[in-house]
């Protein structure tokens, strides 16, 4: 049984339809990706799975568990953290109390300090910035802090919409290095990109979306010396 | 027929079309600029000149301008911190200010009666307080959940007719289950005495406001910053989906909220109504009306402007009317306090909408 098992989701936006019966599943400890073009149902994809949207038709399980009728906040608890677009930082509250709140569904203390701890060896700008309000950082650290933040919460699925956006290519590097260190450590990762050929050079799996549907999966290497995928998001 | 002649044509570099385009508008706002500082100057100038107030009436002024600013401030932090996590104008607070006065004179006046309020202040205030912050937490509450939850995806104006209703509704009930007859707060013997401070006579009822007002907002303002829950608050203020996607339930945080303003409406029903030795069901309407231009006028949704905003609009409506009204002549220049304190808030919307330290009041939650 896959860590999450998306079946026949149709989700729509008032009356405009954004997917259109997408099924995907999400191995346990994996890194798996959806590419595609603007407007393709990736952020929605994400949006259904972590409870920002309910899907009008299908099913979402998380572990064994449907997922139909619980809020954002349930499903964050379950482990399941979703970085959204834009990292969507606190940006009036100091780096330590994002941290703080990434970690609020937890009562562990100790536990937490020490999470703190780990997340400050991984990123090391941060130790520097612990004190500073958020929104005065630059882009590449405030990514930092989003994804220190969602592992405070010690998720076993992470899904990370949308990372490398805005940074200068170095810190996408980082930034997929990153993903990847998080990845060694158990977490699983279910990633939306538009730059493509990264995503696909790290991911195990791969879905290739285009208007609400899935057009092609498969490993993400395979998905790279694929003709098609080659001419529509790699040049 | 055409005119004999072309039409003129007018010159038309861009500062001049700037300048034709602005001007109506301009002119009006500059005249409202320039009256009221005239006003200032002049009556600053003619009330020296005058030199009608004694240093011990401007004493008198500056205490009951920061007494009654310290009660602004308590209600102002209740408009701030709901506008902050719903981006909703609470038109009701006011009278959630009103329903705490109530369930404190309910108590206050068996405590007075029994002598305990004279002879165990500290006990007897601290019960009437507790009556009063359960009432207007409880109202604020209900508040939330019957009227506000429902309207928290609408957009537009609904929830802030809404929140009109309620007003009335608190209101209407009161005076029907209370009447409509001014009722005197008890005045006890400890709260007539005066301090002496650097020979002037302080009103010892307006020391004990301000400093346990003082003291109130401290703890709240420690709560908000330093406690889990009032650190979710100022995330959910900040962007409410991303709060959720942390695991913080964001209704959770609203009735949080509402408890801490709520609390300190009742705090300041109870202050307000010593203040002024009375209750009735309309005595909510003012106070919270200025408390929201307090809140405006430091910055909706920020929690130091509204203490800020809060002694400043007490302080300018209390020494005002002396200093810039009784200069330039007006006869009863303290009839007029309110109308100080509406031009400052209309003064701030025209020119500061954003306030002192906060966000713009048209700004939209994204």
């Amino acid at each position: 049984m896959a860590l999450l098992e998306i079946d026949d989701i149709h989700v729509f936006y008032d009356n405009i339809q954004a997917l259109k019966g997408i099924s995907l599943d999400v191995e346990a400890n994996r890194i798996v990706t959806l590419v595609g073009g603007n407007g393709a149902g990736k952020s929605t994809t994400l949006r259904a799975i972590s409870g920002l949207l309910h899907p009008r038709q299908g099913a979402i399980r998380y572990d064994g568990r449907p997922l139909a009728g619980l809020g954002a906040h349930d499903i964050a608890a379950m482990g399941l953290v979703h970085v959204p677009e834009g990292r969507r930082i606190f940006g009036r509250l100091t780096v330590d109390e994002n941290l703080l709140m990434g970690a609020f569904t937890r009562r562990d203390r100790k536990a937490i300090a020490e999470d703190k701890e780990r997340m400050m060896t991984l990123f090391p700008r941060l130790r520097e910035r612990l004190r500073q309000v958020a929104g005065t950082l630059s882009g590449g650290e405030q990514q930092m802090v989003a994804t220190a933040r969602a592992m405070m919460a010690r998720p076993r699925l992470l899904l990370m919409d949308e990372p490398s956006m805005g940074l200068a290519p170095m810190v996408v590097e980082q930034v997929f290095e990153t993903i990847q260190a998080i990845n060694a450590q158990g977490v699983t990762i279910l990633l939306v990109e538009q730059n493509a050929l990264m995503a696909l050079t790290i991911a195990d799996q791969g879905y290739v979306l285009e208007s609400g549907e899935i057009v092609l999966s498969g490993p993400g290497r395979d998905l790279i010396d694929d003709e098609r995928v080659r001419q529509a998001y790699l040049g | 027929m055409s005119a004999s002649s072309p039409a003129v044509a007018l010159p038309s570099a861009p500062w001049l079309k700037a300048l034709k385009r602005l001007n109506a508008v301009d002119i009006v706002l500059w005249a409202l600029r320039i009256a009221v500082l005239l006003v200032i100057v002049a009556g600053t100038i003619g009330c020296v000149v005058k030199g009608r107030y004694t240093a011990a009436q401007w004493v008198d002024f500056v205490v009951f301008g920061l007494t009654i600013g310290s009660i602004y401030a308590q209600i102002a932090l209740g408009y701030t911190m709901v506008y902050g996590v719903l981006r909703l104008i609470n038109f009701a607070h006011g009278d959630f200010v009103m329903t705490g006065a109530f369930a404190g004179y309910f108590i206050a006046v068996p405590l007075d009666q029994s002598g305990f309020l004279q002879r165990q202040p500290v006990l007897a205030m601290a019960a009437i307080l507790v009556v009063a912050i359960a009432t207007s937490t409880s109202v604020a509450l209900l508040t939330e959940r019957i009227a506000y939850r429902p309207f928290r995806r609408v957009t537009g104006l609904a929830p802030l007719i809404c929140a009109i209703g309620v007003s009335f509704f608190l209101q209407q009930t009161f005076r029907g289950m209370f009447g409509s007859a001014v009722k005197s707060y008890p005045e006890p013997q400890w709260q007539r005495a005066a301090f002496n401070v650097f020979g002037f006579n302080v009103p010892r009822i307006d020391v004990i406001l301000i400093a346990l007002a003082l003291l109130f907002m401290l703890a709240l303002y420690l709560i908000v910053h330093r406690t889990r829950m009032g650190t979710a608050m100022r995330a959910v203020a900040e962007d409410a989906e991303a709060a959720a996607l942390m695991g913080i339930d964001v209704n959770k945080v609203i009735v949080f909220t509402f408890i801490l303003g709520g609390a300190m409406a009742g705090i300041a029903g109870v202050f307000y109504a010593f203040l002024y030795k009375q209750v009735y069901f309309f005595m909510g309407f003012t106070p919270g009306i200025k408390a929201f231009g307090a809140a405006v006028l430091g910055g909706i949704g920020s929690i130091p402007g509204a203490m800020l905003g809060g002694f400043f609009l007490g302080l300018v409506e209390s020494v005002g009317p002396a200093l810039f009204l009784d200069g330039i002549g007006i006869t009863a220049p303290y009839q007029l306090r309110d109308l100080i304190a509406f031009t400052l808030l209309i003064m701030v919307l025209i020119f500061r909408p954003h306030g002192l330290l906060g966000e713009r009041l048209s700004k939209k939650r994204a």
